[in-house]
């Protein structure tokens, strides 16, 4: 019996970031990210990719079925995102697991990111959340670590015209303020999934 | 001439930019990003109050952006509160606030006189002719006017244009006397439609002008000073004769001669002085046949849609950490003053596919995505339509379903590239 076909689909998220949705789960414990090649040891998709030559792969996300790279070299998508398809199906194809499990405390930064976690999630439940809930949007806090928020944008936000304008006006200036240890944010949003959009774009 | 309202203030600490930012916009993403590129503070001014409004006052405000003093109004009272240093508007709409605000605000922009003369396709024209610019014979008229009798009045080929709505929206070529008297009634039929209707008078109002024969081009500039610098010329390979006008394919550089660049950027620049711009971005369409550039529109904005991945400025080779400039990057400088990068374009020939409305309909799904995007020299094939979403063609319409962008060594092959991805794709309608 043939395995099952992997279906890969790239989309830009502009020159320097990429999402590759991928038919079959590539990591199921959550999400992982990773900022450095020594962080990718372990994780045989995670060091595939930052070995890509001539991408300068700055970051790598995995949840479930979506892998985010973000690079630092202008070499187009259309390139990098060849090499980073075949690595994907490479580790899966290899029957060993693709990313390694997270952790309990990885690096120091285990701890802290709990209790980021915990004050985060909070802010997201009590004000950020009521807030976009006025467009029918909500958010996400998928997980947080090395002190990077990652969340996923949903409902009205969701393929919104002004997503970035509530990401970086709204989300992560109430993060800034109110849990000023975050040094970042990452939206692993599908954003052309939206169907529902608050504001949909329609200007020239 | 003296700069009206002098240049950028200068600050000590973090310059604050207000982006002006119609809810409707396709450019949030890459302003805001060329906002964050630049470190500066930015707040965010939209005509519908964002829900962070209350928890974030220095980031996000509400301007209303039908009545522009009124907005620069409140903008000086919001920035005698938190200082501005620089303000962008980013369609024709927010071009005209911009300048009511750098006026009120002493910061770099236009005179508002002359943005709103920009973004009125007849002011435009008087004042163009006025100052010996080649434009299109014009005529205005009004839509309770009788059509038989401004089709006895026309010369054809003509075409009928709305007198400010954007993306070659309306706009209707006529051959004919029963043409035009066709097109003047669905001209008249999307000017009555709510969202227009409700916008001022001018919704009342139809242009009908000359149709130029001949390649139509798009200028990106920018202006210092009143002095035009040109940023990138666009081919459009598809002969835009009509009906509708529906944009399809930019690619750069221009196959033009030189010469007839040159002829261009020329003409382009005696529109700048004519209108009266003086600082910022321009983005300008044109015809060029055997007697040379017509200029067909120009606003005082950037390039609209997506469009503007197209460009960037810069190079790699310039050093180690260096990286490409995006146009919005180099908009941002100059309003808030900033030194500028090196505006030279890339080396690479660049184009970007407008995605054609395929029919009328309710869309259910796009197929061949991950086909489309293999297609050599292709670097991006964003769907902005969502699922759900009713497409209308054009003259109704006015939103592109999505953008294809490529870039490679020659601009026949860029444009090759394009047609290619957007033959794999395919839009399931309801």
């Amino acid at each position: 019996m043939t395995p099952p076909e992997i279906r890969i689909s790239a989309e830009p998220v502009d020159i320097g970031r990429c999402k590759f949705l991928v038919s079959e789960p590539v990591h199921a414990g959550g999400v992982r990210r990773f900022a450095s090649p020594e962080e990718a040891k372990g994780s045989p998709l995670v060091e595939a990719i930052f070995a890509i030559p001539g991408a300068d792969v700055a970051e790598v996300i995995v949840s479930g079925g979506l892998v985010t790279v973000a690079k630092r070299s202008p070499t187009p998508w259309q390139v990098v995102g060849k090499a980073v398809g075949q690595a994907i199906r490479a580790a899966l194809a290899s029957g060993r697991p693709a990313v390694a499990a997270k952790l309990a405390t990885s690096g120091g930064g285990g701890a802290d990111d709990d209790a980021l976690y915990e004050r985060v999630a909070d802010l997201f439940e009590h004000q950020v959340n009521p807030m976009v809930a006025r467009h029918g949007g909500r958010v996400e806090l998928i997980d947080v670590q090395d002190a990077v928020v990652m969340l996923r944008l949903g409902g009205g936000c969701q393929g919104c015209g002004m997503a970035d304008v509530t990401l970086r006006q709204g989300i992560e200036a109430m993060l800034h303020e109110h849990v000023p240890d975050v040094k970042g944010v990452v939206d692993i949003t599908d954003h052309a999934a939206g169907s529902n959009p608050y504001f949909a774009a329609a200007k020239k | 001439m003296p700069c009206p309202y002098g240049t950028a203030i200068p600050h000590r600490s973090m310059p604050r930019l207000l982006l002006l930012l119609p809810t409707a916009t396709y450019r949030a993403a890459a302003f805001v990003e060329a906002a964050r590129r630049l470190s500066v503070d930015l707040t965010v001014a939209s005509e519908q109050p964002s829900t962070f409004a209350q928890a974030q006052p220095d980031r996000l405000l509400t301007l209303d952006f039908r009545l522009p003093e009124q907005a620069a109004a409140q903008a000086r009272a919001f920035a005698e509160q938190v200082p501005v240093h620089g303000v962008v508007g980013v369609d024709d709409d927010t071009a005209v606030v911009a300048a009511a605000v750098a006026a009120k605000l002493r910061l770099r922009g236009n005179p508002v006189g002359a943005a709103t003369a920009a973004r009125d396709k007849y002011r435009q024209r008087v004042l163009l002719a006025e100052a010996r610019v080649p434009v299109p014979r014009f005529a205005r008229h009004r839509t309770t006017e009788d059509p038989h009798a401004v089709a006895a009045a026309a010369r054809y080929p003509c075409v009928l244009k709305p007198l400010r709505l954007a993306a070659s929206r309306g706009v209707i070529r006529a051959d004919d006397p029963a043409g035009l008297v066709a097109a003047f009634g669905r001209l008249r039929a999307i000017l009555e439609e709510p969202d227009v209707a409700r916008c001022g008078d001018w919704a009342g109002q139809v242009l009908v002008e000359d149709f130029i024969p001949g390649p139509e081009v798009a200028l990106e500039g920018l202006v210092t000073g009143g002095r035009l610098r040109t940023l990138a010329l666009f081919d459009k390979p598809d002969p835009l004769d009509g009906p509708f006008f529906e944009e399809t394919i930019y690619v750069t550089p221009s196959a033009l001669p030189a010469n007839a660049q040159q002829k261009i950027a020329d003409c382009a620049q005696q529109a700048v002085t004519a209108l009266g711009l003086w600082e910022g971005p321009v983005h300008a369409e044109l015809r060029y046949n055997d007697r040379g550039p017509w200029l067909i529109e120009l606003a005082a904005r950037p390039i609209g849609g997506r469009c503007s991945g197209a460009l960037r400025f810069g190079s790699r080779e310039q050093g180690a950490g260096s990286s490409w400039v995006s146009l919005e990057e180099v908009v941002l400088r100059h309003a808030l003053g900033m030194p500028l990068p090196a505006l030279e374009r890339e080396r690479l020939a660049s184009g970007v596919m407008m995605i054609p409305v395929p029919r009328g309909g309710v869309l259910r799904e796009v197929r061949g995505l991950a086909e489309a995007r293999a297609v050599p020299l292709v670097e991006e094939v964003a769907i902005t339509a969502h699922p759900g979403q009713t497409l209308v063609p054009w003259p109704e319409g006015s939103r592109y379903p999505g953008f294809i962008f490529a870039r490679g060594e020659t601009p026949e092959a860029v444009v090759a590239a394009l047609r290619e991805a957007h033959r794999r794709l395919e839009f399931v309608l309801a």
